[in-house]
């Protein structure tokens, strides 16, 4: 396997926007991905959007920029790719997919490319438009948004050679996936919680008692 | 050492006792406001507590549940007195009875009131008495002596009900001395009558408002259960006021707290105007629990204190909210409370001069609230707005500003006036100021206007340069190469 941060490996990321088809499926059987950059590209978007969300002008923007926490915005992002990568990687293995969790961790990373580099120059435009002129704004975003769109939904096609009905089906069924690991995860939490507070009231009474 | 422990002490003392005495009024309520992101911001007191003036301090003996409040066009004030069917006139300091009217010759006879909920002063000076278990109105010649002009009762009409009993509660009285009365049960709107007596219709019916999860709900549920549910009906009227020019304030109860007051013409339209979140309904937050202090404001009245500026009485949490004519919330003030300056039950409300009267049913007590610096100045500056002086209101505005940095209106109205005089920069940060982007994008356009036009004609003189030296490059590199290529092909 040769360095994942290999220079290589940054001009990929050029033909990943150009042929994606070619490119995802080269990462799946080529090694020409890397999971690192995929996490540098997590990285910078959520940092792209905490951006856009604190310097959007106030036309387009009705965040209160001091509610807004870069960290908190960056965990955020983090845990729902996480959750995003884990619960397709668990959908996919029951659905014969050929894709392996670094192939999604790099396409899912890849693919959120063009929105993190189209919120910079949205932001910029947002300084220069009066109010009904916005659509310029949203227009870049959304162009963003469908790019990135189409990228993740060829990119799991790819890697896991599948079909784009199986595709759509094995998206949905991420989404469930998702939410299944979110209520597991609270119970989980509620039930080690409760653990937790029948040791401290025994010991608690114990304390009391002797 | 002991003396000088001692002399430290003596010291401090004196020191303790000749600092000079605070002159901050203790005001038994939080004052605030709301800003872009519905967020509360507290804000210094526009109004603080003065006197609290009970029957007993006037020598006529307690109130008995006051419920009407006015305020005549000579400055008198009186008090729709309900237990005990008189109705009181104080003079306009507050500190005397001019006189107690509970009786009035009636033809050969003396005739009373019997629980009078509502009075109103026309701009004749004639006084206008709801006098509720009587089922009439009754107008009075204000001035001494006391001489009934005419007694409104029994209206007929197709649009009544057989059974109609008429009752009324709150009333005005516009310019033309026509009458707008809210009687008791009556959802249709509020009564019209013309000066002669006759009631005409119908007015500022609101309209039911149904939610769609309403109707889902009454959708599926059998003919059984629907006969045992809510009716829908519209939201009474409450309060009611009017203005110089005859628009009438009719306060209303909105359990969506989206609108609690309507303007209405001579049409019965209404054509309030509302700010930048739409909403005038007092209180944006509204805490739902079983406890008598959550859920939305409860708007029992409303008065207008002139310039388009209006101030609504919410019994609930006994808070009064004033409103300019833009619809913009300027001031919340007033809380519950057993302190001198808070309410217990608040049913009136009333402007005087320059201060503001409120009427409390339980405490039988009639509590005014004068206005601090800060509540005068931006009444001052709303006033100057509304007479269309905004370069003369900017002074106020920067004061207000030193008092309360976060108040969005004064920053509006500072940038408001600094579009008006062309300066587009301190427009622009003003306006970001106040989150107002309707002015804002007007002032952006000017100056990104200016801009492009004064820096036009060198970027386009760059471009062409450019664009020819790229030009001039790309010929010159393509001569060289067809040079070399004759060369070869020469040889």
């Amino acid at each position: 396997m040769t360095n994942a941060f290999s220079r290589d490996k940054f001009y990929y990321l050029k033909r990943v926007l150009s042929h994606p088809a070619d490119a995802f499926y080269e990462i799946r059987h080529r090694e020409r991905g890397s999971v690192p950059i995929a996490l540098i590209c997590v990285m910078l978007f959520s940092f792209c959007f905490t951006i856009n969300r604190i310097y959007a002008s106030f036309i387009v923007n009705d965040t209160n920029p001091r509610s807004i926490d870069a960290l908190m915005e960056l965990s955020g992002v983090f845990v729902l790719f996480g959750l995003f990568c884990v619960g397709n990687w668990s959908v996919t293995c029951l659905m014969n997919g050929e894709g392996r969790f670094k192939d999604i961790i790099t396409v899912a990373g890849y693919a959120l490319l063009p929105l993190l580099a189209l919120y910079l120059p949205a932001t910029a435009l947002s300084q220069v438009i009066a109010a009904g002129e916005e659509a310029f704004y949203y227009f870049t975003i959304g162009f963003g948004i469908t790019w990135s769109a189409v990228l993740i939904l060829m990119g799991i096609m790819t890697v896991h050679n599948y079909t784009l009905a199986k595709t759509l089906v094995t998206l949905l069924l991420t989404f469930i996936a998702m939410l299944i690991l979110i209520f597991i995860t609270v119970l989980i939490y509620d039930l080690i919680n409760q653990i937790y507070i029948f040791g401290y009231s025994i010991y608690t009474e114990l304390v009391f008692r002797y | 050492m002991l003396k000088t422990w001692k002399r430290f002490i003596v010291i401090c003392i004196a020191l303790f006792i000749c600092a000079p005495t605070a002159h901050a009024t203790i005001v038994p309520y939080d004052s605030y406001s709301y800003d872009y992101w519905e967020n509360v911001v507290f804000t210094p007191a526009p109004y603080v507590p003065g006197d609290s003036i009970s029957g007993v301090a006037l020598g006529i003996g307690p109130f008995s549940s006051p419920q009407g409040l006015a305020v005549g066009p000579d400055g008198l004030v009186y008090i729709a007195d309900t237990g005990n069917h008189r109705i009181v006139v104080l003079r306009n300091d507050l500190t005397g009875v001019v006189r107690v009217i509970d009786s009035f010759q009636n033809g050969d006879r003396e005739d009373r009131f019997h629980s009078p909920n509502g009075v109103a002063v026309s701009n004749s000076n004639q006084l206008y008495v709801a006098d509720t278990e009587n089922m009439r109105i009754v107008v009075l010649e204000a001035g001494e002596p006391v001489e009934l002009v005419k007694i409104i009762s029994d209206p007929q009409s197709e649009m009544l009900d057989a059974g109609f009993v008429f009752k009324p509660l709150k009333l005005a009285v516009d310019y033309a001395d026509r009458v707008y009365a809210i009687a008791r049960g009556m959802f249709q709107g509020i009564m019209v009558f013309v000066p002669e007596g006759d009631f005409t219709g119908f007015f500022g019916t609101i309209a039911v408002q149904i939610t769609p999860w309403e109707i889902l709900w009454r959708a599926i549920s059998t003919r059984e259960e629907r006969s045992r549910q809510q009716l829908f009906i519209p939201t009474e009227f409450t309060g009611i006021d009017v203005d110089p020019d005859g628009f009438i304030y009719a306060s209303n109860i909105d359990p969506q707290a989206t609108q609690a007051v309507r303007r209405l013409n001579p049409k019965g339209e209404d054509v309030i105007r509302t700010g930048e979140n739409e909403n005038l309904g007092g209180d944006l937050w509204n805490i739902y629990s079983d406890s008598p202090y959550s859920g939305p404001s409860y708007i029992i009245d409303v008065t207008y204190q002139g310039k388009g500026i209006y101030s609504l009485l919410d019994s609930r949490r006994g808070r009064i909210f004033t409103y300019d004519h833009e619809g913009n919330l300027l001031y919340v003030f007033g809380g519950l409370g057993a302190q001198a300056g808070a309410f217990r039950q608040p049913v009136a409300i009333a402007a005087l001069d320059d201060r503001l009267i409120a009427l409390d049913a339980n405490r039988n007590e009639l509590i005014t609230f004068q206005p601090t610096r800060y509540g005068a100045l931006i009444n001052e500056a709303i006033g100057l707005r509304y007479d269309g002086d905004e370069a003369l209101a900017v002074e106020k505005w920067q004061e207000v500003l030193l008092l309360n940095e976060n108040l969005e209106i004064a920053n509006v109205g500072i940038g408001k006036a600094y579009l008006t005089s062309g300066d587009n920069v301190n427009a622009m940060k003003y306006l970001a100021l106040g989150k107002n982007r309707t002015y804002y994008s007007i002032a952006f356009k000017r100056h990104r206007n200016e801009l492009l036009r004064s820096n036009m004609p060198y970027a386009l003189t760059g471009v062409t340069l450019l664009a020819g030296a790229w030009f001039a490059v790309s010929k010159i590199q393509k001569r060289g190469k067809t040079n070399t290529e004759g060369g070869l092909m020469g040889d």
